[in-house]
């Protein structure tokens, strides 16, 4: 009788798709179409953005028009089957990489619990290996000799209008941070699968307007926000005033100087948005401190590469700018700040894209001697390695009780820890400037971190739901830590971090905040002549910078 | 007394019901109920967790404002994820069902029936609270978005100066209760 009642229950609360009576969906995964209502999806490109694109040599961004997901005319040009499978030939011929992940899967399931959109939303079509299997099915229809003979046996489907709303669905529901990748047997780097299967709908002219748009203004005016150069400067010149307010210290920076040692570039959110501008004060303080050689520039005015989310061109494009200004400005070197996918681009990209940068010297510290041979190909430098490789040689003083408001603990930004293996160096220098600071759970951090569920430009307000699920795995590692040990700070090396984790805290874990490294590093270096500003702590007794640099004077 | 006794005896059987039933929600649930460790499984170890942590409240009496703290726990993740409110808070209710199932065929303690109201009147109170809580997530959830979206506009519109963004409005906006 009760067990009737149940059933009763469950059907009264069913409506959607999803069935309070069943785990397993009746239909196969490739008869069960994608849904799209609001919240689902980022809002598609607008026109004149995709046209802007269209415009710019080298780049191929067609079909602009005005569509929505939610119409069930996409509006897709005539011959579309034509130019994606036109585009498909031609990138297998291209990349080797993605011929060999297409042949490759041998579909063991290592990788299917370990993306953080199938761990928020239990969507098995978020499993990495079926929503590669989105793009291999297609493959294996028009390209392998099995699934032209056995069709739906061999897992092969044809192309229809379903399959590209598919593709948009879920290469939009995967944020590129390739946890699946380490889990992989062979290797398989499923972001560069989503990456093909952006590019392809670009040729469709489907993209969102998130990314679009920051790719067009940092194309435009080196940066995502659009900021033309005066502006830039203006921020970067308010930052060190207030800096000088804070630290009584007169902030010496540069813009766009030729013969200059270094070329300091970093993503423009550490210029104009909260968190990050205390991670840029950090950089500030540390270089005066320093009195490095160094140039802010404001035509390379931007780390960030939209270019990585849309297509190998336009991060190509994008990522030449940064060369091309090192070279104008004829530095020996580039030290990149706190950055995520900008150091992805630059350690698996950039030599055979715009390299060699044999006109740039391999990086070495003009304050310690040391030689980074890591970037000798790159010529570029993380923040975090240089200010290790101070600390290391005692070149820098700290006093790390100025962050005694704070018990961090620190996410690995997953381009820096998963695609150049940044993980120690943060760490060791969280070891120097805060009084004490505590790891998450061991299968949440390093290679294994979680995504802030919001990279490659799903940062937008719109999908504010799904960042939420997709950012559930690191928020529970996070409220594990607050729970535990108080920990009031979540550190991270990467400005998409700064800006996603704070509404994911917001969210999960309010009161827990979000800074960059630097700005911890900012906060605790001794700086010569220095006179700090006094403020009033939490308990309220006045002493110097209660809350480092967020201190209000 | 009796009660209390079936219900220790039952526990693991009708919790472990209970957080199947829920997570059977999901399209795709089999990782869900399988893997325990609560970072490898967000959701299935949270509900677990919260589910049995609840459970212990609702047969023993428990003040109802201590169901919050498990509730929440379980009715955080619901709340975002592709349920309607119904669907959200419904497997809340499953417990009641579970119970009686359990018990109608233990032959020695079916009578025990009977003695549920106690029982079933806490679950439907940790109902309630789930309703709340559905509500206040969902509140929450928007009061995020526009406080994102206000940050960012106050930036692009009123200010070229970044250290505006310190005016005492913006940081009055941050402290709304979220």
């Amino acid at each position: 009788m009760a067990l009737a009642k149940l059933e009763q229950l469950s059907k009264s609360v069913v409506q959607g798709p999803s069935l309070v009576t069943g785990a397993v969906p009746t239909k196969d995964w490739m008869e069960t179409p994608a849904i799209f209502k609001e919240g689902n999806f980022a809002y598609p490109a607008k026109q004149e953005k995709v046209e802007y694109l269209n415009s710019q040599v080298g780049l191929e961004f067609p079909n602009a028009r005005i569509w929505s997901p939610l119409e069930d005319d996409w509006k897709l040009p005539e011959n579309w089957q034509e130019i994606i499978l036109n585009g498909l030939k031609e990138r297998l011929g291209k990349f080797r990489s993605l011929k060999i992940f297409m042949d490759c899967c041998v579909r063991c399931g290592a990788c299917a619990d370990k993306c953080h959109f199938f761990l928020g939303t239990g969507d098995p079509k978020n499993m990495p290996v079926l929503r590669a299997e989105l793009l291999r099915s297609i493959y294996r229809n028009d390209f392998t000799l099995a699934g032209k003979l056995f069709g739906k046996m061999a897992g092969a489907r044809e192309m229809t209008v379903g399959v590209i709303k598919e593709w948009f669905m879920y290469s939009y529901q995967c944020t590129e941070c390739r946890r699946c990748s380490v889990f992989c047997p062979y290797g398989i780097d499923t972001a560069e699968v989503t990456m093909m299967l952006r590019e392809l709908l670009h040729l469709l002219g489907i993209g969102i307007n998130w990314i679009l748009e920051p790719a067009s203004n940092s194309n435009r005016t080196g940066n995502h926000m659009g900021l033309q150069p005066h502006t830039f400067k203006d921020n970067v010149d308010f930052l060190a005033e207030d800096l000088e307010t804070l630290t009584g210290i007169k902030i010496n920076h540069t813009f766009n100087r030729k013969g200059a040692e270094i070329l300091f570039i970093t993503p423009s959110a550490d210029v104009f948005a909260e968190p990050g501008l205390y991670t840029a004060m950090g950089y500030l303080a540390l270089f005066e401190q320093l009195g490095l050689d160094y140039t802010w520039s404001t035509y390379a005015s931007e780390g960030g590469n939209f270019g990585l989310f849309t297509s190998n061109e336009l991060m190509k494009k994008l990522n030449g700018k940064m060369y091309a200004e090192a070279k104008r400005l004829g530095v020996k070197y580039i030290i990149g700040g706190e950055c995520g996918h900008m150091w992805r681009v630059i350690h698996q990209y950039m030599d055979t894209m715009n390299g060699p940068a044999d006109f740039l010297e391999v990086p070495k510290s003009p304050i310690t001697g040391t030689v980074f041979n890591n970037a000798a190909a790159t010529k570029m430098v993380h923040i975090s390695e240089f200010t290790a490789d101070l600390i290391r040689h005692g070149k820098i003083k700290f006093d790390p009780s100025r962050n005694a408001h704070v018990l961090p603990t620190f996410h690995d930004s997953c381009n820096p820890a998963r695609a150049m293996g940044l993980m120690d160096e943060p760490r060791y220098i969280l070891d120097h400037v805060v009084p004490k600071w505590v790891e998450m759970p061991e299968n949440t951090i390093r290679e294994q971190t979680f995504c802030c569920g919001s990279g490659t430009g799903l940062n937008t307000d719109e999908i504010m739901e799904l960042r939420m699920r997709s950012g559930l795995p690191r928020a529970n590692a996070v409220k594990h830590v607050i729970d535990k040990y108080g920990v009031n700070m979540l550190s991270c090396v990467c400005a998409i971090d700064r800006a996603t984790l704070t509404s994911l805290m917001n969210y999960w874990n309010p009161g827990c905040g979000v800074c960059g490294l630097s700005e911890l590093v900012g906060n605790a270096l001794i700086m010569d002549n220095e006179k700090r500003a006094m403020g009033y702590d939490a308990e309220g007794n006045e002493r110097e910078l209660p809350d480092g640099f967020r201190t209000m004077v | 007394m009796e009660l209390d006794e079936a219900f220790r005896n039952y526990e693991d059987k009708i919790v472990r019901a209970w957080v199947d039933y829920t997570l059977s929600s999901y399209k795709s649930s089999t990782f869900f109920k399988k893997e325990r460790d609560k970072f490898a499984n967000p959701v299935g170890g949270n509900t677990f967790e919260a589910l049995s942590k609840l459970f212990k409240l609702l047969t023993k009496n428990a003040d109802p404002k201590e169901f919050v703290a498990p509730l929440d726990q379980v009715m955080r993740i619901r709340s975002i994820q592709e349920f309607s409110a119904s669907e959200a808070v419904g497997p809340i209710h499953a417990v009641k069902h579970i119970t009686r199932e359990i018990l109608e065929k233990d032959k020695e303690r079916k009578h025990l029936i009977a003695e549920l109201y106690d029982f079933e009147f806490a679950v439907d109170l940790a109902v309630l609270a789930a309703f709340d809580l559905y509500m206040q997530c969902r509140e929450q959830l928007y009061k995020v978005r526009i406080l994102e979206i206000k940050s960012g506009t106050h930036i692009l519109t009123d200010s070229k100066c970044p250290s505006s963004m310190l005016k005492k409005d913006i940081d009055d906006l941050v402290k709304i209760h979220i």
